[in-house]
């Protein structure tokens, strides 16, 4: 007993010490908002075009597009891969040396690229037409539209800060939403609050809503 | 007596510090316990794999999804949509005595809801969770009438101590449910207040009652050993100032009923009110009176001889002339059953 | 009878297997159990998440008037026994107090002994499978400061709880009972004291010789309650407490005036006063029974209250040490007397039986009646008229051998037993009556309709007749004999041949009283965030044998809710009252004395009072009360309250209460800048003036005249007191997370200041006009009267491994407090031919500092 409670006291002093709130948590429920300089940024884009193409139109189906993106998303998920969100990334190594206007250029850069146009049937994605703008009360899945936008173009909000950071889905990539939903799902992408929101909303889906979500997405909603 | 209280208490204490310091055991943490969160009730799959052979408790059993006017078409959609995107609600609420109530009757019965027994159908505010009153909110500018809010919570809570909120002061000054209560969590031991305790909740809006209690001579509200709500109800009641009984003493002898007599020789105004010498909550003067003997009973005593005298400092033990009448307890040195007594020589209260 | 002590067993059985508590805002008391260590029970102690409420939306919410929601708790760490999950924390520990710690204010319902506590045992065990819940918390800081409570039930079906709870109440550490027997119903002299024969030098040796020790008054209570759902609609509820308060606390004890004689040295041995100590030993058991249906039409609310009081003592007696043998009669001599007694309060029964029946109606409205009848009844076996042996009173020609030579001297055996009595035992009983009718309606959306009648009703049975059939005389035995035995004819006997004095009681005084309320209002929301109420208010209280037989007052109440600011909520309300009455009888007591007994020959009695004097419960009145609330919240972290109120009374009376105002301001901000930080300040203040006039009679307790002017209440005889009160408020509380190790700390102020201002027409308004420059007006004050504390306390809880935290605290009080009652004491509690037991508060510095561990269980 005496013993334990000795443990117990170097334990505390020790903890006290290092202290142990959560490592990166970043909260995006009010942010403000990202200004960068655009110009800056095409000056510093190279690094990004061999994956996200020359104008932020991916030609890799699994790299996300990044044009006509919103500005303050695409500078906070620059700053979590900076905060090693996912370490196998490619983005964590690209990114670590970037400075803080670095990324806010960046994200000016593309957020004013011309956004890439949509691909595939959307009638295909019927389930996921759905999906996305009714839910599913039956499995437990809140409607996407609600803070994706109604046309997915991430445009809702009101002037609501926690706004800023809902990324734009419209005509996105569908293999790169698939993995990244399931990251979502799996709480392999767990870092700011959005991250853990969407870590709740995705766990009613099954791979195939994923797929149907995800390809509804790609093939542009009207 | 005393003896056995005490063992009780020590031998509670050890055993539970001997669980404590044991190793860990069967301990969930706080995101196994998100992951276990309880199903929508909607789905058939889940309902099968968890129903229990139960009845709803009878006082969920009639719990149904809350009418909200400002979504007339809206649908349910289940508790497990709402965790979606309310996962840290839903890991405070969890926890409360309605969350367990809500939780074991939808278990019983999948028409019974739980997030939506509250707040309405949430269809429609999923779909556009920025449009104010599309979901029954109890929070400023939630766009939920406060009438709505109320009526929300009385469907269930109707009745009993609640049956005069209509008409109460209360209701008058527009206050809802959620002004003092916050269901969401434990935030109160006791009573799902919105504040830490009855007395905090209270003195959100009665701050100068509440300071009343840091005066020389007060009730014990501070110290924790009585509450607000010990005398009056706050839901509304037959008696002004929303008091718990039918008149100023009866609350009063809740706690003193030895001062309820009737006794053989009452003193006028001690009947009437015990309010007539005391301030309820706290006082500068020693017990809670209104003002320092022997002025406060030289306001109605003015009699013959030696009740209406004026006395000054010079009557105090400090002075030239020390007279019992204001030393100490003044008029009460002598006339000390001055509640009443039941001496037959005590018409003055004074045996 | 006494309560079976194995009762308070009960709880404790049921709580070896909490926190939802009785707590029924309708019925009964022991809604809250804390301590002044933790008054919210737990809740204080809390973490709060650092996660916040919400992923989605940063920082707290409003409640609809406009003030921040907390931060919640962490959710506790949940272990899993078989069906039932279980959490919950103990927290042991020790705590040490310093400075004056047996000070009565510093332990003000607190009993801080240092020594090892249990700050607060707290676990819930809950089965989710169909709801069943349990809880036990519990709490010791001592022996006379402690609870514990035991709940179970399952959730929406029946709920039983079980507490023990002691509470003290310190009433003074200062005092100094010359008396053996404190807390006994006999109180007996030390053998260095001669009962009735001590000189007061001898009386103030004792006193200086007696060490000062506290006098308490503790409260131990038990309950049992149960609850349940018979149907959805069906409710039923049923709560026993039994409370037993043991103690002693500070009371009078007259053997004739001290300051009648003050001055004059050879009436030294004229009896005096004694502050004794009253032992409390008392036990109520209280039992609250009720059903209650709620259905989408009707509803009802039927309950039964029942209270049962039972004092262990039915007196108790003292020995007074001073001596009593020189009446006001030359050559006479009174007799020996000593032997004081004290009524304790009588047992008494209460039963109350209450019914409501609501019924929902047309134009969303709702029609309630409501009617209460009950009954409080008290029969204790009387005592006698006077406790002594021999004679009492003044024996002429310095003889106390009893006859007609001897006409102011009385047997006791005439007055020391019940025979004396007209009857045995109390036989008082009170019946009340009750009936409510309210109605409201909204005839149209945005539009409430308020209707209330009630009527009220105390019938008052029985009346005491001050009757001795052994000697057929009326009356009673004043102070102990002791008055009778110095004064000639005001022993309080009525003695129409010798008696020639003031009016003697001859009955008891029944005090019926009934009123009939009336109330009309409207609510209209005029626009979506604007609410102007308006009620009008009619009273008739009719209380028989008072000054007034009805009273009658109309009052206004308006209100308006005004939201149309985002930032700002605003609560208005504005009442004005006045009262008036029928004629005011300055003496409606007249039935109740000698002079009213059928053949009365006496000479024309005294007036009773100034007939210029006006009670101030029956006095006619204007009140004007204007109550405004803001909530203001001028950013998404920030709270500010403020309040304003004022109640100014006016009476319409030259002699007795002529205002009595109340002012006060508060200021609350409340600042919530993270989830691990919060932080309050407020400051108030607050005011209250009382003015009264009084008025010194002139003719030595004969006049005749009641006139206001007249030769008895002369004008010359009037005097005004001011009665000012001030309060200054402040306080600061902060809470911060740092790396899981939470902070906290506040401070607490009040700053009471009472002052008390008289002027007087003449010096024959004094109590001692030879005391006076002069025989015209004049003025004065008293010394203020002061009540300061500051009060600091700061802790932290740090964490030593994920179950165990260590909380140290500290808490810092200094209190100043100065009562004119008790100026000097310091020099000693005699004073002449009065001995006090009390001294009086004291001023103190006190220091308590704890180290608790806190363990997850």
């Amino acid at each position: 007993m005496k013993t334990t409670l000795r443990v117990s006291f170097a334990a505390t002093v020790l903890v006290a010490m290092t202290g142990c709130a959560a490592p990166g948590f970043l909260d995006l429920r009010a942010p403000v908002a990202v200004s960068g300089n655009a110009d800056a940024g095409a000056q510093k884009a190279a690094v990004c075009t061999a994956c996200h193409g020359p104008n932020g139109v991916s030609p890799i189906p699994t790299f996300p597009n990044i044009a006509g993106q919103k500005a303050d998303y695409l500078y906070w998920q620059l700053v979590e891969f900076q905060r090693k969100v996912k370490p196998d990334s490619p983005m964590t190594a690209i990114v670590a040396g970037l400075s803080d206007t670095d990324l806010r250029d960046l994200a000016a850069h593309f957020a004013a690229q011309t956004p890439a146009p949509a691909s595939g049937d959307a009638n295909a994605f019927a389930d996921g037409a759905r999906l996305y703008r009714e839910g599913d009360p039956a499995r437990g899945f809140v409607p996407c539209q609600g803070c994706h936008g109604a046309n997915a173009d991430g445009n809702v909000g009101g002037g609501e800060a926690r706004y800023r950071a809902y990324p734009s889905l419209r005509g996105q990539h569908s293999p790169y939403l698939v993995q990244r939903l399931q990251d979502f799902r799996n709480d392999k992408y767990a870092l700011s609050s959005n991250d853990h929101i969407m870590h709740g909303v995705t766990q009613a889906l099954d791979d195939q809503a994923i797929a149907q979500v995800a390809g509804w997405l790609q093939a542009a909603p009207p | 007596m005393k003896m056995l209280r005490q063992c009780a208490t020590l031998l509670l204490c050890g055993a539970l510090l001997g669980i404590a310091l044991a190793p860990a055991h069967a301990q969930q943490t706080r995101e196994e316990m998100a992951r276990n969160l309880p199903a929508s009730g909607l789905s058939s799959d889940e309902l099968k794999s968890t129903q229990v052979n139960l009845i709803a408790a009878p006082g969920f059993a009639k719990a149904h999804v809350a009418t909200n006017p400002g979504a007339p078409n809206a649908t349910p959609v289940g508790e497990k949509t709402c965790i979606g995107c309310h996962q840290l609600e839903a890991d405070h609420f969890t926890h409360t005595l309605h969350a367990l109530g809500l939780h074991t009757a939808n278990k019983a019965d999948a028409s019974i809801p739980v997030c939506e027994a509250c707040h309405g159908p949430g269809s429609a505010h999923a779909q556009a969770p920025l449009t104010r009153g599309l979901i029954i909110g109890y929070t400023k500018n939630s766009g939920t009438p406060i009438d709505v809010q109320t009526k929300t919570c009385l469907t269930c809570h109707q009745g009993g101590p609640r049956d005069h909120w209509t008409g109460s002061v209360h209701q008058r000054n527009g206050l809802s449910c959620s002004d003092c209560h916050n269901p969401m969590s434990n935030f109160s031991t006791e009573g799902l207040m919105a504040k830490q305790s009855i007395n905090d909740t209270c003195a959100q809006c009665h701050q100068d009652v509440r300071m009343q209690f840091n005066r020389r001579s007060h009730m014990p509200l501070p110290e924790g050993q009585m509450s607000c709500d010990d005398c009056h109800n706050p839901h509304g009641s037959l008696t002004n100032p929303l008091l718990k009984t039918n008149s100023v003493n009866e609350t009063c002898y809740q706690c003193h009923a030895e001062k309820r007599g009737p006794f053989v020789f009452e003193h006028a105004p001690v009947r009437e009110s015990c309010l007539n010498c005391h301030t309820p909550h706290g006082s500068n003067q020693n017990t809670l009176l209104v003002a320092p003997i022997p002025f406060l009973c030289q306001q109605c005593h003015v009699n013959q001889r030696h009740p209406n005298d004026l006395q000054t400092a010079q009557s105090l033990r400090s002075g030239a002339h020390p007279d019992e009448r204001i030393m100490g307890r003044g008029c009460i040195t002598c006339h000390a059953n001055i509640h009443g007594s039941n001496a037959p020589s005590g018409a003055k209260f004074h045996e | 009878m006494r309560t079976l002590r194995s009762f308070r067993l009960l709880p404790l059985v049921v709580a070896i297997g909490s926190t939802y508590a009785l707590a029924d805002t309708g019925v009964g008391v022991d809604t809250w159990r804390g301590n002044k260590l933790d008054p919210t029970a737990g809740a204080q102690g809390q973490i709060p998440d650092e996660r916040g409420t919400n992923w989605l939306v940063e920082g707290q919410r409003r409640s609809p008037t406009g003030n921040l929601y907390m931060c919640p708790a962490d959710a506790p760490d949940v272990d899993t026994f078989g069906r039932w999950v279980g959490y919950g924390s103990v927290q042991i520990g020790g705590i040490a107090a310093g400075g004056d710690k047996n000070n009565a204010l510093w332990n003000r319902y607190a009993d801080w002994d240092s020594g090892l506590i249990l700050g607060l045992l707290d676990y819930t065990w809950q089965r989710p499978d169909d709801g069943a819940y349990a809880n036990v918390r519990a709490s010791r800081i001592s022996e006379d400061d402690q609870y514990y409570q035991a709940v179970f039930g399952r959730a929406g079906a029946y709920k039983v709880q079980a507490f023990v709870r002691d509470m003290p109440n310190i009433l003074t550490s200062t005092a100094r009972p010359i008396w053996n027997g404190v807390g006994t119903n006999n109180l007996t002299l030390p053998s260095s004291l001669t009962p009735g024969g001590s000189t007061i030098a001898q009386v103030a040796a004792v006193s200086a010789a007696t060490p000062e020790r506290t006098l308490s008054v503790k409260r131990d209570k038990q309950g049992l309650s149960y609850s349940t759902f018979l149907t959805p609609e069906w409710t039923a509820y049923a709560n026993v407490t039994d409370e037993e308060r043991k103690g002693a606390r500070p009371y009078g004890g007259p053997f004739f005036f001290a300051f009648a004689f003050a001055g004059a040295p050879f009436f030294t041995d004229t009896g005096g006063v004694n502050e004794t100590v009253k032992p409390i030993n008392d036990s109520t058991i209280s039992v609250n029974v009720g059903l209650r249906y709620a259905g989408p039409v009707w509803r009802m609310d039927i309950g039964y209250q029942g209270s049962f009081y039972r004092d262990a003592n039915t007196r108790y007696t003292f020995q007074s040490p001073f001596t009593l043998s020189t009446p006001l009669i030359p050559g006479a001599v009174s007799a020996p007397l000593y032997q004081g007694q004290m009524s304790t309060e009588p047992d008494n029964n209460y039963h109350n039986l209450q019914m409501t029946l609501t019924r929902k109606i047309a134009f969303d409205g709702e029609v309630s009646l409501s009617a209460a009848a009950g009954r409080m009844t008290q029969n204790d076996r009387l005592i006698a008229p006077i406790d002594c042996q021999g004679v009492f009173g003044i024996g002429l020609g310095g003889s106390l051998a009893l006859g007609p030579q001897n006409p102011f001297l009385y047997s006791c055996n005439d007055w020391n037993t019940t025979a004396a009595l007209s009857r045995q035992n109390a036989d008082m009983r009170i019946d009340t009556s009750m009936f409510d009718a309210r109605m409201t309606l909204h005839p149209v959306a945005d539009v409430t309709l308020r209707g209330g009648f009630k009527f009220d009703r105390q019938d008052y049975r029985n009346v005491y007749m001050m009757y001795n059939p052994l000697t057929g005389q009326y009356g009673y035995v004043s102070e102990n004999g002791s008055q009778g035995s110095i004064v000639p004819g005001e022993v309080g006997i009525v003695d129409p041949l010798n008696n020639t004095g003031a009016p003697v009681r001859i009955s008891s005084l029944p005090l019926d009283i009934q009123t009939i309320d009336a109330n009309i209002g409207a609510d209209w929301r005029f626009t979506d965030k604007n609410t102007l109420g308006a009620t009008f208010d009619f009273n008739r209280y009719e209380p028989t044998h008072r000054e007034r037989q009805q009273i009658d007052d109309s009052s206004l109440k308006l209100t308006w809710v005004n939201r149309s600011l985002d930032w700002l909520t605003l609560r208005i309300n504005y009442t004005y009252l006045t009262q008036s009455g029928d004629r005011y009888n300055y003496n409606p007591y007249g039935f109740t004395f000698s002079y009213s007994l059928p053949g009365y020959a006496g000479p024309e009695p005294p007036s009773h009072t100034v007939d210029a004097m006006r009670k101030y419960d029956m006095s006619s009145r204007d009140e004007n009360k204007l109550d405004v609330m803001a909530t203001i919240m001028p950013r998404d972290d920030m709270t500010i309250s403020a309040s304003l109120r004022g109640d100014r009374n006016s009476y319409d009376a030259q002699i007795g209460r002529q205002n009595y105002d109340t002012y006060s301001a508060t200021l609350q901000w409340e600042w919530q800048p993270a989830a691990s930080t919060s932080i309050n300040a407020f400051a108030a203040i607050d005011r209250s003036r009382l003015k009264l006039a009084n008025v010194q009679d002139q003719q030595n307790g004969a006049g005749t005249d009641p006139t206001l002017g007249g030769p008895n209440y002369a004008y010359n005889g009037m005097w005004w007191l001011r009665d000012h009160q001030r309060d200054w408020y402040g306080g600061l509380t902060l809470n911060h997370v740092w790396r899981k190790i939470k902070f906290d700390a506040g401070w607490n102020y009040i700053y009471s200041r009472g002052t008390d201002n008289y002027r007087y027409a003449g010096s024959s308004a004094l109590a001692y006009p030879a005391t006076a420059p002069n025989t015209g007006p004049g003025s004065g004050a008293f010394p203020a009267m002061v009540y300061r504390v500051n009060s600091f306390a700061v802790g932290a809880t740090v964490p030593l491994s994920p179950r165990i935290s260590l909380r140290v605290f500290d808490q810092y009080e200094r209190g100043h407090v100065s009562d004119w009652h008790y100026l000097g004491f310091d020099a000693g509690y005699v004073v002449g031919n009065r001995v006090y037991t009390d001294g009086g508060p004291v001023s103190y510095h006190a220091n308590l500092v704890g180290v608790l561990l806190n363990v997850k269980l």
